[in-house]
């Protein structure tokens, strides 16, 4: 048995404790928003964060997680608002949309460590999470507005 | 070849010391049963189990998944492999037949109850200097806190004639001074207490100490830094490689923590000294191990060196559009960077790697190791992991990462055979 | 079956427990998951109808007694929002109240008409029926309220869900709450005015778009999210080659031991779509994933188990070489033997480009089992369910209407999902397994191997100038693997002069809007490149590489000829003849043409020598897609080439597009920021190669498309335009490649001939 705890609710899952976060939380858990892309931890499809900090859920076993904190894109905010995810909704980010979990997983999680990003900073970050369609401009215009929103709150 | 020039040398050794024998023998001590124990003060028992902690028994004397103290831990040494054993106080399997003086006797001199010599591996080297007192209270708490387990442990695996436990009594002679710690007058009761620690029930020099040909610290290299389990424990002193030089401050946050701004996190065989050991003792005794240490390692750098030093760290971190002409710089900036990329300063949690030991040691296995293996929740910082990529990347791309950084991140000259080195961690710890 | 393993043992929730916890905490599913998949989103919470009167005017949309329009939606979402522009051109005509407006992605039913989503076809073929039949709803309401009223229908018009007239109004929700039936003809319909370009009230504004919201918060189902109860897991084992492949033998005694494992099958499809595929089936993914690890099989391998992308390129050069492959097409004056023969001179170049893989974010994968009605019902992303559904009957060997597909949102499309292998695969396995639940998930690695990539092709292009250096004669050859091979055969493909089929989707873009002459296009089809790893339609299919030819050759001339290359495009751009365009959809022709031409030489400053050192502007020009519907694009790129590493550093891109009337502007930026960067991720950055039969990169390690750092500056100017839209998701790419080559070539004076142009080639080159 391997606890988890994810979006602050404790679950057991009797799962080979090697099994990627990713299929636990997406087969088992039923928290499909979180992506598979690659499955090498080079895309971000997958990205959650663990302990606050954007983590591959593709590469990472459920037993190294056993005892700390997951969130995922269904638990970033109760109400889908988090200032990144309205910073997307403004600017029409999402085409497919398929990358677009992990894309706001990890700006989230860059605005916390990085709250006044340059372009610098938002490449270097960023530049893991690989959208297919193209979206990065706008997904650079988005986080640059949720900095500002959230340096206003 | 190296191992048959060790066994001459060793036999040699022993040899030469006449009336060994006599010396070698050691009585053994009567058994004792459950009646026999004295009633613990339960103010000895809580201390027992602090010692026990910052000794971090439970690490070598336990196998994930089994119970706890009921030994059977594989150490590979460099003459064969040697387990651990159970010190559960089951009578049969365990030590629940020793009593104190017994206890003490291994302890202190290397010995188990029945008068048998004890390899090395059990670090009797250090906690001879331990206060009676500290050892008793380690035997209080293991005979009434852990409970017993009937669990037999594998027969050690030294090749002949290594398996004569005889030989121990000799190496102890060549290089053991039995003993208990003797305070510095001239240096302060922190500093003190941080020494007795350190060299007694933390045994740090037992990782942090290179050894002699014949498995024995080498004391002229005290703390200088040493491979072991594939991994390398860092130099303790000056030649510590960071780029920021270790303070007083830093080991005991460390300690505590797991991890420290400059320094990166307590993984491999390190995580479990801290995480299920040290971090456990009194504030106090972590600040005295660190007082201590931060005199082993040496003077601070001034605020300026240290400014320069990470500003030059994250110079080197810069994102640059050529990524993609080297292999290893492509494949950091997609699979890396967003984790350890620094803006303007080092956040707690995101390692810098142009200030943390692992690019900057002459070896590279620590490197090698945490990008294979990652870094659980049960190391480094609490809550956070990172996720190793063993079935995500090649010897290659891993050995492509590894001196893109080493070339980017340091002045120090490439790691030679980098992708032979992955290949060789890769396998010895596969799961 | 046994039930999937793991089940949740949360110590205060059963599983339905929560799954209404996490519903009511807003963060779980608008719907349940088997009758969940065709999407619907809706302006406000909940999608479906509380009200029992609805009024149908057309199969398109119904409208409630609440006022809610709700638009049925044929086309697939894959990022391009289709169904946001087809309900607001609609909603448009209607004069309906964006707010209440609501979208229903519909299934594969005939009745929907069961075209593709491809080839940036949707808005293009649909802008009229769309708008009639919001007009003929317009038309009834009008009616009803005149008539309500005693005035004249003429004098009534509707706007933001109200009709108005003779100082009444009212809502539509109360003339369809009150009772309202009326039907239209389809001659009816066709009769029904439409409003003029200055009544649009949203087409050409932006609203927002109605699938973006459920993709910012995880709650957009994709194909890969499709779950049903008991469902097991699989995970395919790849043959050596794509196609021919036998399994020989199977041998899973090792993977008995895995946890999970439950059975390895030999798919056995009869109608060849996956030949050779084995697939191995657990109680998770990871089961089946780490037994598939364990399974040994031994295959005999098909023809193509050799091949090399020189061996097809090696081909595609023969086949250019003898004139008697390939088939011309009808360019109204084809004869350029006369015009070669008498030439002063002859200017010849050869461009060739590699194998590019798709790469939808999503891997392939399909979930499918058997229905309590007894149906094959098929859960997945799909650019083409109508055609699917009929490869999955013969797959199976059932008779029509035993298949239904539900269609999910597409985590990337990109043309890679018009071939539904990885559909036929998902049912036959069911059908193994006696029509249990089963998700059948390509991991990346397996993704990559059975893509349908674009091909590798090679063409060949010559000028020939008379004494004064005019044009009088162009060749161009190309040859390539046909990507309609995978969906239909040459019967049903268009036919050249000579009468021989030929695939657009392996020409367009040769045939391009200069004036040169007498010019001939052979288009050739390289049968190794299709059947060794069926060459597919990849976004901006041919004119993604033709057009690099192109625009690469135009500039050459014009620079071998001493003339700026912008003035030797315009003066060739001649609104005369068949290039004078023709209604409805390519009305100016060349003349549209040169206008973003001229328009992105002006925004670039193109020609300005301020730049820096081995630092240039290039430019390119096209048509997008095809003759039918060309989309007009100017591109400009601002480079600077690292003569030491050979690296290209894009500085700025700047694009000017005449794509008609707007429908959405800001989600048409969007189709062309996504467009552009797919130029130039495959102009420096894409490309693989085939080794072994096998496409050698097959994930992102190797594979390495644009990234968030490699994103230059944008700037996308669309032209205002009251003529018929044309597509948008495609023509983007087609003049990036170019424009780059050119760029290379102004600031470091070499020509690349090659995609991608990598450092290696830049400096050999240099
Ligand atoms: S799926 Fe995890 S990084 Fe790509
Ligand atoms: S929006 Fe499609 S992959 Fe990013």
């Amino acid at each position: 048995m391997i606890s988890l705890k994810v979006n602050g609710r404790n679950f057991s899952l009797d799962m080979d404790p090697d099994t990627p976060l990713l299929w636990a939380l997406r087969d088992e858990l039923d928290m499909t928003g979180t992506k598979f892309g690659c499955g090498i931890g080079m895309c971000g499809a997958c990205t959650v964060h663990v302990g606050g900090r954007a983590t591959r859920a593709c590469i990472t076993f459920i037993r190294d997680v056993e005892g700390a904190e997951v969130t995922t894109i269904e638990g970033l905010d109760p109400q889908g608002n988090h200032p990144v995810q309205e910073a997307w909704r403004n600017l029409r980010v999402p085409q497919c949309g398929y990358c677009q979990s992990g894309q706001i997983m990890q700006a989230a999680a860059l605005l916390r460590d990085i709250p006044d990003p340059g372009d610098d900073d938002i490449d270097a970050v960023m530049t893991g999470n690989l959208c297919r369609c193209m979206t990065y401009p706008r997904i650079r215009n988005a986080v640059r507005e949720a900095a500002t929103v959230m340096k206003g709150n | 070849m190296v191992k048959n020039v060790l066994l001459t040398l060793f036999c040699l050794a022993v040899l030469g010391s006449g009336g060994f024998a006599v010396i070698a023998y050691r009585s053994e001590i009567s058994p004792i049963s459950a009646s026999d124990l004295r009633v613990f003060d339960p103010e000895v028992v809580e201390q027992g189990r602090l010692m026990a902690a910052a000794g971090f028994c439970a690490e070598c004397h336990s196998v994930p998944g089994n119970a706890p103290y009921a030994g059977g831990y594989a150490m590979e040494t460099g003459f064969g492999t040697l387990y651990s054993t159970n010190i559960t106080p089951d009578p049969e399997t365990g030590i629940g037949a020793w009593s104190e003086e017994a206890f003490l006797r291994a302890m202190h001199e290397g010995v188990d109850r029945e008068g048998r010599h004890l390899f090395p591996a059990f670090p009797y080297d250090h906690f001879t200097l331990m206060t009676k007192a500290d050892v008793r209270a380690i035997y209080a708490y293991l005979m009434t806190e852990v409970e017993p387990v009937a669990a037999s442990v594998p027969e050690n695996g030294l090749p002949f004639p290594m398996n004569f436990r005889i030989w121990q009594a000799g190496w102890k002679l060549l290089f053991v001074d039995l003993g208990r710690f003797e305070p510095e007058p001239d240096k302060s009761a922190d500093w003190n207490r941080g020494a007795y620690l350190v060299e007694g029930a933390t045994h740090c020099g037992a990782c942090h100490t290179p050894r002699n040909l014949l498995g024995a610290e080498i004391r002229s290299k005290d703390f200088g830094g040493a491979a072991i389990d594939r991994w390398i424990a860092p130099a303790l002193t000056a030649d510590n490689p960071a780029a920021i030089r270790w303070t007083a401050e830093d080991f005991t946050e460390y300690l505590k923590t797991g991890v420290t701004r400059a320094h990166g996190v307590a993984a491999g065989p390190m995580a479990p000294v801290v995480h299920a050991g040290l971090q456990k003792l009194p504030d106090n005794d972590l600040k005295a191990i660190g007082t201590y240490l931060g005199d082993v390692v040496g003077e601070p750098q001034s605020e300026a060196e240290i400014e320069a030093a990470i500003e030059t760290s994250l110079r080197a971190g810069r994102p640059s559009t050529g990524y993609r002409l080297d292999l290893g710089e492509r494949l950091y900036a997609s699979a890396c960077a967003a984790c350890h990329y620094n803006a303007t300063q080092i956040v707690p949690g995101r390692p810098d790697l142009g200030i943390n030991s692992v690019t900057r040691l002459d070896a590279p296995d620590n490197l090698v190791q945490v990008i294979l293996n990652g870094v659980g929740n049960e190391e480094g910082m609490a809550g956070v992991v990172m996720p190793g990529f063993r079935a995500a990347l090649s010897d290659d791309e891993v050995a492509a990462i590894s001196a893109y950084l080493r070339a980017s991140r340091t002045e120090f000259t490439p790691w030679p055979d980098l992708a032979a080195t992955v290949s060789r961690i890769r396998n010895s710890n596969a799961h | 079956m046994p039930k999937t393993q793991g089940a949740i043992l949360a110590p205060d929730l059963t599983r339905r427990g929560f799954l209404v916890a996490m519903s009511a905490a807003g963060a779980a599913f608008g719907f349940p998951r088997v009758s969940g998949a065709a999407q619907i989103f809706a302006t406000s919470e909940g999608g479906s109808s509380s009200s029992d009167q609805l009024f149908e005017p057309s199969l398109w949309y119904t409208i409630d007694g609440e006022g809610r329009v709700n638009v049925n939606i044929t086309r697939a979402e894959m990022g391009q929002h289709i169904g946001t522009a087809l309900a607001r051109i609609l909603a448009d005509e209607l004069g309906a109240d964006w707010e209440d407006v609501q979208i229903t992605y519909v299934d594969h039913e005939k009745k929907w008409g069961g075209a593709p989503t491809a080839g940036s076809r949707s808005v293009w073929s649909l802008w009229s029926v769309y708008r009639q039949a919001g007009a003929a709803g317009r038309m009834a309401l009008t009616q009803a309220a005149a008539q309500k009223w005693g005035i004249a229908p003429e004098a009534c018009t509707t706007e933001a869900g109200m009709v108005t007239g003779g100082g009444n109004s009212i809502a539509f929700a109360v003339l369809v709450a009150e009772g309202l039936s009326r039907s239209f003809t389809q001659d009816e319909v066709k009769a029904v005015p439409l409003k003029p370009h200055s009544d649009f009230r949203l087409i050409g504004r932006d609203v927002a778009a109605l699938d973006i919201n459920d993709k910012t918060t995880g709650r957009a189902l994709y194909g890969l999210d499709a779950k049903v109860d008991d469902m097991v897991y699989a995970v395919p084992l790849i043959p050596p080659t794509r196609q021919g492949s036998k399994v020989i033998s199977i041998d899973d005694s090792e993977a008995k031991g895995q946890r999970g494992y439950l059975r390895t099958i030999d798919l056995q499809d009869p109608s060849g779509i996956v030949p050779g595929i084995v697939v191995v089936v657990g109680e998770t993914l990871m089961a089946a994933k780490w037994a598939s690890e364990l399974v040994t099989v031994e295959w005999e391998a098909g023809e193509t188990g050799t091949v090399s992308e020189d061996d097809i390129q090696g081909l595609s050069r023969e086949l250019i070489a003898d004139e008697s492959k390939g088939t011309l097409l009808d360019t109204g004056n084809f004869d350029t033997k006369p015009a070669f023969d008498a030439a002063a001179e002859v200017v010849e170049a050869e461009y060739t480009t590699s194998t590019v893989l798709h790469f939808a974010l999503e891997p392939m994968n399909a979930t499918a089992f058997v229905n309590d009605a007894g149906q094959y019902e098929i859960h997945a992303g799909s650019q083409w369910p109508a055609l699917m559904t009929g490869w999955v009957e013969r797959a199976l060997g059932v008779g029509p209407g035993t298949v239904t597909m539900r269609t999910y949102m597409l985590g990337g499309g990109f043309g890679r999902r018009v071939f539904g292998d990885y559909v036929v695969a998902a049912a036959l396995t069911t059908k193994s397994l006696g029509g249990t639940p089963v998700k059948l998930v390509f991991f990346r690695e397996d993704d990559s191997l059975i893509d349908c990539p674009r091909s590798p092709s090679v063409q060949k292009l010559r000028l020939a100038l008379d004494a004064e250096r005019k044009i009088t004669a162009m060749d161009h050859n190309a040859a390539a693997g046909w990507p309609s091979y995978t969906v239909r055969t040459e019967a049903d493909m268009a036919k050249g002069i000579d009468d021989k089929p030929y695939d657009t989707a392996g020409i367009s873009g040769a045939d391009h809007w200069y004036d040169v002459g007498a010019h001939r296009i052979r288009a050739i089809a390289n049968h190794l490149a299709s059947q060794t790893v069926r060459a597919g339609f990849l976004r901006s299919i041919a004119p993604g590489w033709i057009n690099f030819a192109v625009e690469s050759f135009m500039d050459e001339v014009a620079h071998k000829l001493g003339v700026d290359p912008v003035d030797f495009r315009l003066a060739h751009l001649r609104p005369e003849g068949r290039n004078a365009g023709e209604a409805p959809h390519s009305v100016g022709g060349a003349d549209r043409q040169a206008a973003v031409l001229r328009r992105v030489a002006e925004l670039s400053g193109y020609g300005r020598s301020d730049l820096g050192p081995d630092t240039a502007i290039g430019i390119a020009s096209t048509y997008g897609q095809e003759r039918e519907m060309p989309t007009w694009n100017g591109t400009a790129v601002q480079l600077r080439v690292d003569r030491e590493s050979g690296q290209v550093e894009v500085q700025k891109l700047w694009m000017v597009i005449d794509c008609g009337t707007v429908i959405d502007p800001d989600g048409a930026r969007a189709q062309c920021e996504g467009a552009v960067l797919w130029g130039l991720s495959m102009a420096l950055y894409e490309g693989t190669s085939i080794e072994s039969g096998q496409v050698y990169d097959r994930n992102l390690d190797t594979y390495t498309p644009l990234r968030m750092i490699d994103t230059p500056e944008l700037q996308i100017e669309l032209v205002e335009s009251t003529e018929a839209p044309v597509g948008l998701g495609e023509p983007g790419v087609t003049g990036v490649a170019p424009a780059v080559a050119n760029a290379i070539y102004n600031a470091v004076g070499i020509r690349m001939r090659h995609l991608p142009m990598t450092p290696e080639m830049i400096t050999e080159a240099l």
